[in-house]
């Protein structure tokens, strides 16, 4: 996971998002920082995003799609952090996952976005983004 | 450590050493070799200890950093074989004991499957790191893997890029193919799923392009942004120059062509799909030398083993374990 430095430019609280019962979402102003990916499928051309951690009812969302769609007992241990590529999820698998997340979340992932995704959390956190630019564009 | 699949007979009490492993002709051109293992059929706990030793330090981290002992037997049998593979074509006879491979090999003149190094291209697509020693002196030998939970697959070739996907058959999507189809295939892809009529048919012909699809991209080597699945249609061709009862069994061409002219698509890429002991489909795409004019071009060489390193090996060619779909001679 790449970690967070000085180099995006600046960053301020949205008021927008405050949260009563949660605290404040910070938004992070996105730098482009060309960084080469080591995962699957690699790409040279990515670009850094830096997301802030979606909300528990989308990972849990996330995970219980994931789940079924692995059809993984419910003692089978999943979490965030799970990557797709160790708890067994083929190609088919994943672009399942990814419909069905669009279809829940009404957002469409192309396929950049669907390669910066590793984990459960990553979905998670990608969904979270793409919901939010969905709500202020609307 | 590695975790032992609770259903592993238990660790003999002799002390257990893996046997020379049999040796294995090389592909000829044109030709795919594909050898698969079941998971299923690994029962013996200290073959699996042995196994691990085959493996290179970051391999042992990777297998060991697999959640589950059946995903983790799984990733552990994939490095296995795709060693085991390749060591089994490559051996020197005659050589002096001063030659320059002599640190690499076994007994009898056999390279040792541990030697080999990989790599990975820049898009990651894992490739054989030949030592500098080899070059001029070793055929260069391309391999791709490919696995379900039941069935592991490699496929090689001398010289010529490949990509395998093995699948399945019985596997039915979750979602709706149709819709599956209409949001990652091509159109006229799409349009030949809704030209089938039953449901079923439309299942197993989806699975069967997925394999092709996956094949494709994979011997391309360029990772999936690199050749988006909408971005270029399989086709079944039927031969018109084909006069013999395989017409009348459905023998197709299976042919690729790119959606439009993205230059990093090429079209110059030979499929083989096949199915294999009954329960897999078994897609083969590789990239040959359009210099070569051989008399029958479009098709290409199947040999199929199934194998469990070091104990055993079936050859399936030429059996009933193995039927000819589409694209072999």
């Amino acid at each position: 996971m790449a970690t967070l430095s000085a180099a995006f430019a600046s960053w301020k609280p949205a008021a927008s998002f405050i949260n009563q019962t949660k605290g404040l979402t910070y938004r992070a102003k996105v730098a482009s920082i060309g960084t080469s990916r080591l995962n699957f499928p690699s790409s040279r051309s990515s670009r850094l995003h830096i997301r802030c951690a979606a909300k528990p009812e989308i990972v849990n969302k996330v995970l219980e799609i994931v789940k079924r769609q692995l059809a993984l007992s419910n003692e089978t241990s999943l979490a965030p952090e799970s990557k797709f590529s160790e708890i067994g999820a083929d190609s088919l698998d994943t672009v399942e996952i990814v419909m069905c997340l669009e279809e829940e979340f009404s957002i469409s992932i192309d396929e950049d976005n669907s390669q910066n995704i590793n984990t459960i959390q990553d979905a998670a956190d990608l969904i979270d983004q793409l919901v939010q630019q969905k709500t202020e564009v609307a | 450590m590695l975790q032992l699949p609770s259903n592993l007979v238990a660790r003999r009490l002799v002390p257990f050493a893996l046997p020379s492993l049999p040796s294995a002709p090389l592909p000829s051109p044109r030709e795919a070799h594909l050898w698969c293992v079941k998971p299923d059929e690994l029962k013996d706990a200290s073959l699996l200890q042995e196994y691990m030793k085959i493996l290179s330090p970051c391999e042992k981290e990777n297998v060991l950093s697999v959640k589950g002992e059946v995903l983790q037997k799984c990733a552990l049998l994939s490095r296995v074989l795709v060693r085991t593979t390749l060591a089994r074509c490559l051996w020197i006879e005659g050589l002096s004991s001063g030659c320059l491979f002599h640190a690499r090999l076994d007994t009898d003149y056999r390279i040792n499957p541990r030697s080999f190094k990989f790599k990975k291209n820049r898009f990651g697509k894992p490739e054989v790191e030949w030592q500098h020693n080899d070059v001029g002196f070793l055929p260069s030998l391309q391999f791709n893997v490919s696995h379900t939970s039941s069935l592991i697959a490699c496929g090689i070739t001398v010289n010529d890029p490949i990509g395998i996907d093995v699948e399945e058959k019985q596997r039915r999507p979750n979602a709706n193919v149709l819709s599956l189809a209409s949001r990652y295939f091509s159109p006229p892809e799409v349009q030949y799923l809704k030209s089938l009529v039953d449901s079923d048919s439309q299942k197993i012909e989806f699975i069967k392009l997925w394999t092709l699809k996956e094949a494709y991209v994979k011997a391309l080597g360029r990772g999936f942004s690199g050749a988006p699945f909408r971005k270029f249609t399989i086709r079944f061709e039927t031969r018109g120059d084909l006069v013999s009862e395989k017409l009348k069994t459905g023998e197709f061409r299976i042919a690729v062509e790119p959606v439009s002219d993205h230059e990093t698509l090429t079209a110059n890429w030979h499929f083989a799909l096949a199915e294999i002991t009954g329960s897999h489909f078994a897609a083969i795409c590789m990239g040959i030398d359009e210099n070569d004019t051989g008399k029958e071009h479009d098709l290409l060489k199947l040999k199929v083993w199934k194998t469990l390193p070091y104990m055993e090996d079936e050859c399936l060619s030429d059996s009933e374990a193995v039927i000819k779909i589409s694209g072999l001679s």
